[in-house]
């Protein structure tokens, strides 16, 4: 019995200047499926689902809603045909209430005296049927980021749209919470909804999804029932060919080990007691202590937000802790400022790479000195040599495959991908014995994702050090010699290889602490 | 008694200008432009003010045509930041210097270069029946030109709009977080216009009131710099329409007081007295600036295609 | 070569058109066009004394408009040329006049010094407002510009007053203070050579030194900056700093080498002046001297044309406005 697609995009064009997003993609939607769109970064998923949702024009194609043709202007037209979005990073407004968040933008009863009483009865009783409990009047900015993603859903849910689309939204939730949210999938499902589920990550697709289609490189690689393929196709698919996937450390078996770690060695970071006071007064960081020693690739678990941006600010220098020892190789380095800890040996890759890293009114060789441009050989303390510089710059763009038309190009031109390239190729080409590195593969493509992995990995061949916070639990099982999980700024407890669970790492990441003692 | 409802007749009197220019700013940062050629526009607004009412025989009518200057500056700016993404402090200083420009240009070419410029009629008084008969609040408050009125229930439709209506609440989301507002349908571009002429509206008209008020005629660079000042205001006025109010009538206040002590003859000279209002207005800014509540996005310009990096 | 005439196409194009609207309303008004054009473009070079002109007002529209592109390459907009340039010509003055008796060679570089020091001591102040209460430095240096316009008036009608004058002045500085000329008549003082030389200085400093990259990053990014080791908070306040003693030296300039004594309203219309010379520059440094001249050359047409075609100079102005609008426009066109 053959159902009619709920939804059907035909041919679908979208170019950004001259970068081909979308070439030719069509893609279906049956009435009650949760259809997975699988692919890796700038594969053009969310490109594809944002022209759905109104906020990009697409060049050329055709949308067809229950066999109709339609044109959306929009994200108002989206949602006046019941078509819902839940984004990656969350759209609402830090300092209003969840309620306010979830009615803004549609129809108030009672437009000149904001009493909100009639839309709070309704979403209450959204809030039972999908099992997505909220605080209607907790302002947003105090809630956790689970529950934040309910009030995201419930802002698709209250203008009862009948195709939502998901855009990641596991990125930062622990492994039960996924389970969690799979399960109101379902339930949403059988209320008659029908789900696409945005995601690179190929086990979740395979869990939750009825269908998966492979987009790769802003084209639609193939479309199959979950149940007609096996894993290994849709890897294949994801990455096309020029992946050798056996010798790949991304597609590796996790049980496979990368070398072990010399803990006699005097370890290249110790932090000690470490404690971080925000400016509030609010406790940060507390008691944070752990070595790192050569060699070594120690991981940091945890649902973002739980103190990871603090770590690893303190751990780069950026921010002096409010009290404890922080040492690195054995001499203390507590509160120096960051030029003279990058003097030292020190690399950071900031988790947000464009404010915390990129100078996009600067050109690309400017942007590859930050930070090192008191050094040399680009520098012999008060001139730059831009020759050296632009020499090194240009072989950096080639080693690290950065997309750009030379050194002196403006850094904003690159895309997102490229510009975490650049923070990568800063990073590494110092040659650091500390790197620091926050959600590092973020943004970047199957390939690049490896290939950053094999650096990381070269560095535990030269018994350097690598402090990995991510929020990808597996990229951190597959990498790391130790995970440490944190939340709300402690560390709860530290896993050595051998003992690499996700489920007790999603209880640690959850708060629930272990009754047996953290193994150091 | 006497001297002291004179002053404060004296102070709701000149706090209008600065009302209508913050109300003015406060209104376009809601939805995130910032505004910094109110100097400019307000210049303009007295100059094209004057001359038109000159001209024409009424005051009313050169008051709208200083609004549609100050519209027409608002919707230049709301063009070349919104539609065509350009750097807002770049274009606001580049309005600052056309309406500089302009305003003494105007009059050069209408009136000619003369020493003796002539006047028009200041704005009349209107006592309002009863309230007016009030002691002490009356002649104060009810028995002032009808711009003084203007200023202040204009102040109380925008707080009751921004907060207590659902468009408003769509309106300072613009502002807060645009992206969030987009998704959700509602038209951020069409806010950041509006809310741009309205604004040049008001601080145009700001501008006119000096000579309509105050002497009568146009002279070069005669806001002395209540253009910035409605900045700052605006500034410690949280952004809001009420706070606003109140901070207008304190910064008429110092004016008035500088303005009252050089009459007086005090010992000090009156260079000194000139300087009270600008060096009062850093004081205030330096006690006030941790709890100033500015719109997150407020001088960023908002592209729906820009993609997510 | 084709790239620099690439790059200057956009300007001369900006120029053409911005000469071609305002001449379009001045034709309107029934006057003599292109008379106007020839005065507002020729009267520098008819003349020897019109270049002389030309080169005087270059000066310090040169120092202004580097005393607003400094600050900006670091992401902040000093307004406070004005204020800086006066206080820089009330000490100028005053060591002038204070020290009188003093030989060239000590006089000569303390007045020069004086007004470099309290154009940066004014500059200073913001600087600190911003550093230590995050004060919008817009406002901070429009405010000083108000102050100092009360302090010159207490100066020039104080003890100092030349009472001969109508017009608020002070008496003259000591002869030690005068700048050498270079030409006597018609009269070009050695103050040219000074503006040549810091500007070239400053270039130099932005485009080669480790302290001018940090410059530019901080403006490009200051978070990101921050984070890989740059004190942001330093470098704004050093490039606040800088160029207030880049104005202060404008205004010693005009002390020690046009009028020999301190005159209310010395200031002129440099910094407006000097924000569209470094709008129009877009920043650079580089190119800054040579718009800086283009305008001087309009500035002594615009009075020229007044005075001989009794054409408002606001005209000229409303070019120099159009020029920068035009030149920004076309930012935008070259993006799509």
């Amino acid at each position: 019995m053959e159902k009619q697609p709920i939804l059907e995009l035909k041919n679908i064009r979208k170019t950004f200047d001259k970068l081909v997003a979308l070439d030719d993609v069509s893609f279906s939607l049956l009435p009650g499926e949760i259809h997975g769109l699988l692919g890796g970064n700038g594969a053009g998923k969310t490109t594809l689902m944002n022209i759905l949702y109104g906020l990009y024009r697409k060049d050329q194609g055709e949308i067809y809603l229950n066999g109709e043709k339609i044109e959306i202007h929009g994200p108002r037209d989206a949602l006046n045909r019941g078509i819902g979005m839940v984004h990656q990073h969350f759209l609402q407004i830090s300092n209003y209430t969840v309620l306010e968040n979830i009615v803004l933008g549609s129809g108030i009863t009672h437009r000149y005296t904001m009493k909100l009483e009639p839309e709070a009865r309704k979403v209450e009783e959204l809030c039972q049927r999908f099992g997505l409990p909220v605080d209607l009047d907790a302002v947003i900015s105090t809630l956790p980021i689970g529950t934040r993603q309910k009030v995201e859903i419930l802002k698709a849910l209250y203008r009862g749209v009948k195709i939502l689309i998901l855009d990641e939204p596991t990125t930062n939730l622990t492994p039960q919470e996924v389970d969690a949210l799979f399960e109101s999938l379902r339930v949403m499902v059988n209320d008659g909804l029908s789900i696409v589920f945005i995601t690179h990550k190929l086990r979740e697709v395979l869990s939750v999804c009825d269908r998966i289609t492979v987009l790769r490189e802003g084209r639609n690689i193939t479309t199959l029932d979950r149940k007609d393929a096996s894993e290994d196709v849709f890897v294949r698919a994801m990455v096309g060919e020029q992946m050798n996937i056996e010798k790949s450390v991304y597609f590796a078996r996790d049980t496979k080990t990368f070398g072990e770690v010399d803990t006699t060695a005097v370890p290249i970071l110790r932090l000690n007691q470490v404690n971080l006071l925000s400016k509030e007064g609010v406790p940060r960081l507390k008691d944070v202590s752990f070595d790192i020693f050569p060699g070594e690739i120690f991981g940091i678990a945890g649902v973002a937000g739980n103190g990871q941006r603090e770590l690893a600010e303190v751990a780069a220098g950026i921010v002096p802790p409010t009290s404890g020892k922080i040492e690195q190789n054995g001499k203390d380095v507590t509160g120096l400022p960051v030029a003279e800890r990058l003097r030292r040996g020190l690399s950071y890759i900031p988790e947000d790479r464009l404010h915390d890293g990129f100078l996009p009114k600067a050109s690309v060789a400017q942007n590859l000195i930050l930070g090192v441009h008191r050094q040399p050989p680009y520098s012999d303390g008060r001139f730059i040599n831009w020759k050296t510089v632009y020499q090194k710059t240009r072989e950096q763009i080639s080693e690290y495959n950065i997309k750009t038309g030379g050194p002196e190009e403006p850094g904003g031109n690159l895309s997102g991908g490229n510009i975490q390239r650049v923070m990568i190729a800063r990073a590494f080409s110092m040659n650091a014995d500390l790197l620091v590195a926050h959600n590092p593969t973020r943004g970047l493509d199957i390939p690049s994702m490896d290939f950053v992995y094999q650096k990381i990995l070269q560095r535990k061949a030269q018994k350097q050090a690598t402090l990995l916070i991510s929020e990808d639990l597996d990229e951190l099982m597959l990498l790391s010699d130790r995970i440490a999980v944190i939340y709300r700024g402690e560390i709860l407890g530290i896993l050595p290889r051998e003992a690499f669970d996700k489920y007790a790492i999603g209880r640690l990441m959850s708060g629930i602490r272990s009754t047996e003692p953290a193994t150091p | 008694m006497e001297t002291l409802i004179t002053f404060l007749r004296l102070v709701l009197l000149s706090m209008v200008p600065f009302v209508l220019a913050s109300q003015g700013t406060m209104l376009g940062g809601r939805t995130g432009i910032f505004n910094v050629a109110q100097e400019g526009i307000m210049l303009l607004g007295a100059s094209l003010g004057f001359l038109v009412s000159y001209q024409v025989g009424n005051n009313f009518v050169g008051m709208l045509a200083a609004m549609a200057a100050g519209a027409v500056f608002g919707l230049l700016l709301a063009y070349f930041t919104t539609t065509l993404k350009m750097n807002q402090f770049v274009i606001g200083l580049s309005l600052f210097f056309i309406g500089v420009g302009l305003s003494t240009l105007l009059p050069k070419l209408i009136i000619g270069i003369t020493l003796s410029p002539p006047l028009i009629p200041t704005l009349p008084e209107v006592s309002i029946p009863l309230l007016s008969q009030i002691p002490l609040l009356g002649p104060i408050l009810f028995k002032q030109n009808g711009l003084v009125y203007f200023s202040i229930v204009l102040s109380l439709l925008l707080w009751y709009f921004l907060y207590r209506t659902q468009r408003g609440l769509e309106l300072r989301a613009v502002g807060e977080n645009p992206m969030t507002a987009d998704s959700l349908g509602i038209n951020v571009v069409r806010a950041r216009y509006w809310t741009a002429i309205l604004g040049g509206a008001l601080i145009g008209l700001a501008g006119a009131y000096l000579p309509m008020v105050y002497t009568g005629t146009f002279t070069e660079a005669m806001t002395r710099g209540r253009g910035w000042l409605a900045i700052a205001l605006t500034f410690f006025g949280g952004w809001s329409p009420l706070t606003i109010l109140t901070g207008s009538l304190f910064f008429a206040g110092v004016e008035v007081l500088a303005f009252r002590a050089q009459v007086i003859g005090l010992a000090l000279p009156y260079q000194y007295l000139l300087m009270v209002p600008y060096l009062a207005t850093i004081l205030i800014m330096i006690l006030t600036f941790r709890k100033a509540r500015v719109p997150a996005f407020l001088g960023q310009n908002y592209d729906r295609e820009k993609r997510n990096l | 070569m084709k790239a620099l005439g690439r790059t200057i196409l956009p300007y001369l194009i900006a120029i053409a058109v911005a000469f071609a609207a305002v001449g379009i309303f001045i034709a309107a008004m029934g006057f003599d066009v292109g008379r106007a054009y020839q005065t507002i473009l020729l009267t520098s070079f008819r003349t020897p004394n019109g270049f002389i002109q030309t080169l005087l007002k270059f000066i310090p529209l040169t120092l202004q408009a580097l005393a607003f592109t400094v600050p900006l390459t670091a992401g902040k907009f000093n307004i406070g040329g004005e204020g800086q340039m006066i206080v820089g010509g009330i000490a100028a003055a005053a060591v002038g006049i204070t020290f009188s008796d003093l030989p060239p060679v000590l006089l000569l570089p303390m007045v020069i010094l004086a007004g470099v020091l309290a154009g940066a001591f004014w500059g200073l102040i913001p600087a600190w407002l911003l550093y230590r209460f995050g004060l919008n430095e817009i406002l901070t240096t429009v405010l000083l510009n108000f102050v100092s316009f009360a302090v010159i008036d207490l100066v020039a009608t104080g003890p100092w007053r030349d009472t001969t004058a109508g017009h608020p002045t002070t008496i003259p500085i000591g002869q030690g203070g005068w700048l050498p000329m270079l030409i006597n008549n018609p009269p070009l003082h050695s103050g040219i050579i000074l503006a040549v030389l810091v500007a070239s200085g400053i270039y130099i400093y932005t485009s080669r030194t480790t302290g001018g990259y940090e410059l530019v990053a901080t403006g490009a990014n200051p978070r990101a900056a921050e984070v890989f080791g740059i004190n942001v908070g330093r470098m704004f306040v050093f490039s606040l700093v800088l160029a207030g003693g880049l104005a202060g030296l404008a205004g010693s300039i005009e002390v020690a080498g046009v009028h020999r004594r301190l005159i209310e309203g010395m200031q002129s219309n440099f910094l407006v002046l000097g924000l569209i010379i470094g709008l129009i520059a877009r920043g650079n440094n580089l190119a800054v001297p040579f718009v800086a001249f283009f305008i001087a050359v309009l500035e002594v047409g615009a009075s020229a044309m007044q005075r001989t075609l009794m054409i408002p100079v606001e005209m000229v102005f409303i070019v120099e406005a159009l020029v920068l609008l035009f030149v920004l426009l076309s930012d935008v066109v070259r993006r799509r």
